[in-house]
């Protein structure tokens, strides 16, 4: 039996369109099927140990005065959301690449007509999307926490009775202090940082010789990033200054270059304190964010168009 | 002159090997012309650089020297995948997609969408037999129709001329028999194809020409009938024929053909294959029992 290909097949065209260098389909071909593979991979479950870290420390937290246990709960969640964001970020990433060039599943996506830099963008951006959702999942844990503590507490000052006036004045403060604007400022600044460390990873990836390596350096980046910045003040006061060659200069003109400053993005704490974070603090750190993500995916593809597969 | 379909014009290809001075020469000066609409063979031993020459021709690698052209155009650059369905050998897909997945996915990144893409799908899926697989995770997946997934992957964009590693490697005789005819339709429908196998049998029955690499040096490249045709040889087969014909034949032979001599003269088997296939295949699948490889 010869099996039958459909009539419906173009003839051969003589001239063919002209092939688009960055095709925005082919690249969200790419995102969706990374996205798909990362959830299949049941990477969500992580959410699990979130919800359940919260829950506890809430119930911890509870002896605490009112005030207090809102800034504590605050504290954890954003801490928590934060670190497993950034986690979530470097392993998700780091084997993307070495899985596909394994299982040769690389050879099959090249072949077709997909440029190296649209498979590196397909792959960061499906990342992105997976690192979107996960900050609004937790998001969404923390907020339906924080207002069940709201709602829980608000009934307790009720119950103790005292004039309509002050109750109504002590819950407008409890509200007032849980739910502070500044709260959307740490998600955004907690998602731009995992963007960032996942676009460091998928660099790393492009030659490092192992899964594992790829990780190692990334958490080294993780823990340096957040110290650079206070090794550079350090240096920067005047009398330590004088002292330091222009060799530690170079040097840390150089960490710092390579190195994200990954303490930018901790306005966390501020933000809990519920010190506004000012707009353009705010967008002047997302800014260095995408500007680093740049940097790394540029870097990535020029270590990727060359490779040997 | 028509642009050959492929050209590899004095290929080298050098593996450096890590942390020691020697080197692995895959590919030597390597030159050859697919013309097209041609089956071409590529064959020979373990480690004599078929794979390696095909993915330079596919753009995968980047060759040490020389220059390798699709359609005319420079196989290293993107746009000249457009025209191209690879197979890789041993090839593995994302595991934990489905076949129409699969197929779904590759008819994106060559530039399907729509309807068209769910009616290729459909088409392919049909052509490769896997139909009641579409739903089935690649994971588990046997290896033959891992290879067949694969066949459908590469034809998803129409594409002119067809790259395969290996395209019947662990695949049973009857699908093997299949991806042959497949194949076959495919060069009846003018596409080139460009393959390796160490099934000379079959590259016997399919290919146009072949080419012969020993150690990544091209050893001997030709049209195959010219290649393996012994002139001055004829076969006769019959059916029925009663000894005394046969020894009349021979009579015949001996007092007016002098300088014809009877080489041999044997019963022929059938082959394995069609006893394999007769004894598998000709038995009907019982019912509710699912197809599989
Ligand atoms: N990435 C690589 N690094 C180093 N050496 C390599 C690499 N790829 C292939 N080689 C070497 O190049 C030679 C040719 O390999 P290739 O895979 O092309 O052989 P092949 O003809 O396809 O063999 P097979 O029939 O086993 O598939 C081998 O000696 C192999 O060891
Ligand atoms: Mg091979």
């Amino acid at each position: 039996m010869i099996p039958a290909i459909s009539e419906d097949a173009p003839a051969f065209p003589t001239a063919y369109p002209r092939h688009r260098f960055f095709s925005p389909a082919r690249v969200r071909a790419l995102a969706a099927n990374t996205f798909t593979e990362l959830v299949r991979l049941k990477i969500f479950y992580f959410l699990l140990i979130f919800a359940l870290l919260l829950i506890t420390s809430s119930a911890i937290l509870i002896q605490l005065s009112f005030q207090d246990q809102f800034q504590m709960l605050k504290d954890v969640s954003l801490g928590a959301m934060s670190i497993f964001t950034s986690l979530l970020a470097i392993l998700a990433t780091a084997g993307l690449l070495p899985k596909d060039i394994e299982d040769r599943t690389l050879y099959t996506v090249l072949a077709k007509p997909v440029s190296r830099l649209e498979y590196l963008v397909g792959k960061l951006l499906g990342v992105y999307l997976l690192l979107l959702v996960s900050v609004v999942l937790m998001g969404i844990l923390f907020f339906v926490m924080l207002s069940w503590r709201v709602h829980y507490v608000t009934s307790e000052i009720r119950a103790a009775g005292g004039s309509a006036e002050a109750t109504q004045q002590q819950i407008d403060l409890l509200r007032a202090t849980a739910y502070n604007p500044n709260l959307w400022s740490g998600g955004i600044l907690i998602y731009v940082k995992a963007c960032l460390l996942a676009s460091a990873t998928l660099f790393v990836s492009t030659f490092a010789s192992s899964t594992i390596f790829t990780i190692i350096i990334m958490v080294a980046v993780y823990f340096i990033g957040n110290m650079q910045a206070t090794a550079r003040d350090y240096w920067q006061v005047p009398s330590i200054a004088g002292q330091a060659g222009w060799l530690i200069k170079a040097f840390l003109a150089f960490v710092s270059l390579v190195f994200p400053d990954l303490q930018a993005f901790n306005l966390l704490d501020e933000i809990v304190v519920g010190t506004s974070v000012g707009f353009w603090l705010l967008w002047k750190t997302v800014g260095l964010g995408v500007l680093y993500s740049l940097i790394y995916l540029s870097a990535a593809f020029f270590v990727f168009s060359d490779k040997e597969l | 002159m028509t642009t050959p379909a492929i050209a590899i014009r004095n290929l080298s290809k050098v593996f450096p090997i890590p942390f020691k001075r020697e080197r692995v020469v895959a590919v030597h000066d390597l030159s050859l012309e697919v013309a097209p609409g041609q089956v071409y063979g590529l064959l020979g031993p373990n480690g004599s650089g078929k794979s390696t020459t095909m993915k330079i021709v596919l753009g995968l690698i980047s060759p040490s020297a020389g220059r390798t052209e699709i359609f005319g155009r420079n196989s290293q650059l993107v746009d000249s995948h457009e025209e191209v369905g690879f197979l890789p050998e041993n090839p593995y897909f994302y595991k934990y997609l489905t076949g129409f997945e699969t197929l779904k996915f590759y008819a994106r990144l060559c530039g399907l969408s729509g309807q068209a893409l769910r009616d290729k799908v459909g088409e392919l899926l049909k052509l490769v037999r896997l139909e009641d697989a579409r739903d089935r995770r690649l994971g588990g997946y046997s290896k033959g129709m891992l290879q067949r997934i694969g066949l459908a992957q590469a034809l998803i964009q129409n594409p002119r001329l067809l790259v395969l590693d290996e395209p019947t490697a662990g695949v049973d005789p009857r699908g093997s028999a299949e991806i042959r005819d497949l194949i076959v339709a495919c060069k009846e429908r003018g596409i080139t194809v460009l393959l390796c196998s160490h099934l000379l049998g079959q590259v016997q029955e399919i290919c146009d020409r072949i080419g012969i690499l020993d150690r990544g040096v091209l050893v001997r490249e030709g049209k195959l009938e010219d290649l393996i045709s012994i002139e001055d040889q004829t076969e006769m087969i019959f059916e029925n024929a009663p000894p005394a014909l046969l020894a009349e034949i021979g009579k015949l032979m001996a007092a007016s053909y002098p300088e014809a001599r009877l080489l041999e003269q044997k019963k022929p088997r059938t082959t394995l294959e069609r006893y394999f296939l007769e004894v598998t295949y000709a038995r009907p699948i019982p019912d509710g029992g699912s197809e599989s490889t």
